[in-house]
């Protein structure tokens, strides 16, 4: 057992070797014996006019990349509203990639569940955790170090599988995607940034795993950089949206880095057990400070409110990438982070977990509001994942004395139900991209799939269940523990959030479901198939699409069921009690509260006559009011542009009136000072030896009579 | 009876009367006689120092006196490079005229 965790770095770099052999190796392959017209193109010209295609939004740009960009002659369907350029059929070069890509990554998920079931069954791995690499490069304090501990197992298996599954699935959803080895390439490069922050045993190292998420989410939100906006849909272009994240994310990185940077000053380290060793030294008010500013950085990552805006946006990426960016690999870090340093939370005041409970069950609530009007298919998970996150940081706000085993707990089991509901919207659209030859995501144009692709829907709908806390899956477990503990503290404003939290997530959900899969004349009441609204004849997907979703399905019923977790994240802790857990009130309470939201949704879809439901809302002053609030995101982004136009581009401009008249001024006129009075004092040298000789001896005669009355008057 | 007075009354009289034909004279060469005249005037003075100063070693109250002497060793060497410079000048514009020699300027 001690060599399997000695050697548990390798799992760390696996992701990093997959890259570099897709990058230097196997693109370089798919590039070149891919057929460019007449004129064989090299690998140089293949790429500037990648870079071109990157850079411009003009029409040209896009008419040059579509056609001969790395992508080869192949004609663009013209129907294809979708601009992402197409290949006919992928190259051996590419297939390669996504195989080593595979390979490599199915081998580090392997290691990482042997290191979970060796380590749960051994029970050898001591709660410090091992140290694996260390390298300290002269400046002491400096390290780049990186360790095993259980909370990194845990996070680890979640990491690896969700992306090997979610790599097998994009085979299928990219598999005429001109850029296939390339979107291999970088979600390979992104499990890597999100082990590097798994693995990190310092703040420095999670800090650069931290900004590596954010630039790997940047490229893969951004991968269809020629994608124009839907501004009838409220969509972004995907390069604008993934700049967004990126802008969105440094903001909360300013109170995370300032916050490290405290904690740096007092204890004279990066490195986390030494700075939980040496808490006691620091002032608590410090610290709290300190610690507050931290959760800055896991509200931008995480998206939570108010820097919440980037993750809807995030959606114009391909749906596989807003799988890992939503379950395994970016979201989850600002979670992971927290409980991460969580003895820091709990040792500094209570006002800092009680910020982060507090921020979770407003954004939870926040975000579930928005979910219940949205029609984008996939916009309605984003918002559901907002929701969700904001029940883990509210489970580990009021943990208590189970410490950060809740909010991870919940963190695990969403990380596979939601990693499903993402598979599975994304097999809804790719095929309705080949029924419609369109890009649909709008759920009004979708509507009794159920019959027409079976696999998707049973596996959505066991997703939908287990998301809702439905009893006896997955999501149950984690999310009655969080509102049980919430009542356990006494703290009725959050357990009437995270309560009617949610009933809105089990009523949005279903009605998600309804829309996209069900339909008044479908089976089972209305449940299964039904009319479907959109053209052409949708078909399931293939099984490297599917496959996934299957194995994913077991994994969201059954990961609930790990009792163990709280004690293995947190050694010490007791177990998941699941009698107890059956056995009290506010758990059937909360059960009641969600069968309401899941009844109440198809009352409305299944029963109602969409005519007269919306006929209702629009007859309704309020009710219409409502609709347009919540449907427009509490005109948040809105607000953003209000204030980035206004008041940050107002202040820049005052800043560069500053700058010009005043900093400018002080020196331009230093300088025509010197400048207007040299013009004149200029005519005192005339030439003349004899003139000089003047003020030479002049100034000796007055400086010696100044002396000599200074002498005579002054001293005498 | 000769007092150190005389001596620094004499030497403050030739300085100015040298100063003024430094300062008055256009001609290049009554210029530089002014000079002459005011480095003279210097040496006056540092003789006259040295002369009535008794009560310092031997080795330092000739010092006023050797000053003279390196003074007077000067002088001649830049009457020479002087003198040199004002037949340069007169080749180059026709002139020893201070007045008009005055391109060194802004």
């Amino acid at each position: 057992m001690e060599l399997l965790y000695q050697y548990s770095w390798l799992i760390l770099f696996a992701p990093l070797f997959a890259f570099a052999v897709i990058i230097f190796g196997t693109r370089v392959w798919d590039l070149q014996s891919r057929p460019l017209g007449e004129a064989p193109a090299s690998q140089a010209e293949a790429h500037v006019v990648e870079a071109h295609g990157a850079e411009g939004d003009e029409p040209s740009a896009h008419s040059v990349s579509g056609e001969h960009g790395e992508h080869g002659d192949y004609a663009v369907n013209p129907l294809d509203d979708d601009e992402d350029p197409k290949v006919a059929h992928l190259t051996p070069g590419a297939v390669v990639s996504g195989y080593a890509a595979i390979v490599i990554m199915a081998l580090a998920c392997i290691y990482s569940w042997a290191l979970l079931l060796g380590s749960l069954f051994t029970g050898t791995l001591a709660a410090s955790g091992v140290a694996l690499i260390s390298y300290d490069w002269g400046v002491p304090g400096y390290t780049i170090a990186f360790h095993l501990d259980t909370l990194a197992i845990a996070m680890m298996v979640v990491v690896t599988s969700v992306t090997l599954l979610v790599q097998i699935y994009s085979q299928g959803y990219m598999e005429n995607s001109a850029g296939y080895a390339r979107f291999f390439s970088y979600l390979s490069l992104f499990a890597f940034s999100m082990l590097v922050i798994v693995f990190a045993q310092n703040f420095l190292v999670i800090f650069i795993g931290w900004e590596l998420v954010g630039l790997s989410s940047y490229l893969l939100i951004g991968f269809w950089i020629n994608k124009r906006a839907r501004p009838d849909e409220q969509r972004p272009s995907p390069a604008s949206a993934s700049l967004q994240a990126f802008v969105v994310n440094r903001v909360g990185d300013v109170g995370f880095i300032i916050g490290i940077m405290i904690l740096f000053a007092n204890t004279h380290s990066f490195d986390f057990a030494y700075i939980f060793g040496h808490v006691g030294s620091i002032d608590k008010a410090l610290l709290t400070t300190a610690m507050i500013l931290v959760f800055c950085g896991a509200v931008g990552k995480s998206a939570q409110v108010p820097l919440h805006v980037w993750l809807p946006s995030a959606m114009e990426g391909p749906t596989p990438v807003s799988a890992l960016i939503h379950a395994a690999t970016m979201v989850a870090a600002g979670v992971y982070m927290v409980a991460r340093t969580y003895p820091l939370f709990a040792a500094a005041g209570p006002q800092a977990l009680g910020v982060v409970a507090w921020v979770g069950a407003i954004t939870a609530l926040f975000a579930a509001t928005i979910a219940l009007v949205q029609s984008d298919f996939k916009r309605v998970l984003a918002f559901s994942t907002i929701s969700q996150l904001g029940y883990m940081f509210v489970g580990l706000g009021v943990g208590g004395d189970l410490g950060r085993g809740p909010g991870m707990f919940h963190l695990f089991t969403h990380a596979f139900f939601k990693a499903l509901l993402f598979l599975g919207a994304g097999s809804v659209l790719h095929s309705l991209h080949h029924a419609t030859h369109r890009e649909v995501q709008d759920m009004r144009q979708m509507g009794g799939l159920a019959t027409r692709m079976p696999i998707t829907a049973i596996t959505w709908l066991i997703a939908t269940l287990a998301i809702s806390g439905f009893p006896f899956f997955s999501g149950f477990y984690s999310k009655e523990t969080i509102i049980g503990l919430t009542l356990e503290r006494g703290d009725w404003g959050l357990y009437i959030i995270t309560l009617g939290t949610a009933g809105l997530t089990a009523f949005y959900m279903l009605r998600a479901y309804i829309l996209a899969f069900g339909g008044r004349d479908g089976a089972l009441g209305g449940l299964w198939g039904g009319t479907y609204r959109g053209e052409g004849v949708p078909h399931e997907s293939p099984p490297t699409m599917t496959i996934p979703l299957i194995l994913l399905a077991i994994f969201a019923v059954f990961a609930g069921y790990w009792v163990g977790f709280f004690s293995y994240v947190q050694p010490g802790d007791p177990s998941l009690n699941i009698p107890g857990l059956l056995g009290s009130i506010d758990t059937w309470v909360g059960v009641i509260v969600s069968l309401a939201g899941l009844g109440v949704a198809y009352w409305m879809y299944c029963r109602l006559e969409p005519a007269r439901l919306h006929a209702v809302v629009e007859n309704n002053a309020l009710l219409r009011g409502l609709h347009r609030f919540l449907y427009n995101r509490y005109y948040v982004d809105e607000f953003y542009d209000w204030l980035i136009k206004y008041v940050v581009l107002g202040l820049a401009h005052v800043a560069q009136a500053f700058d010009t008249y005043v900093v400018d001024g002080i020196v331009n006129g230093a300088a025509s000072l010197v400048t207007f009075f040299g013009s004149d004092l200029r005519r005192v040298e005339t030439g003349r030896v004899q003139s000089y000789m003047i003020g030479f001896f002049g100034g000796a005669a007055v400086l010696i009579v100044v002396v000599i009355v200074l002498v005579t008057f002054v001293r005498g | 009876m000769l007092t150190l007075n005389h001596f620094l009354v004499l030497g403050a009289i030739l300085f100015v009367i040298g100063l003024y034909g430094a300062i008055s004279k256009r001609n290049a060469i009554a210029v530089l006689m002014g000079i002459e005249i005011m480095l003279n005037a210097v040496n006056i003075t540092l003789v006259g120092f040295s002369f009535f100063n008794q009560t310092k070693p031997y080795s330092t109250y000739l010092t006023g006196q050797i000053f003279a002497i390196f003074i007077i060793t000067v002088a001649a060497a830049e009457a020479a490079v002087a003198l040199a410079m004002v037949i340069a000048i007169y080749r180059k514009r026709n002139t020893v005229d201070v007045g008009e020699i005055d391109v060194l300027k802004f």
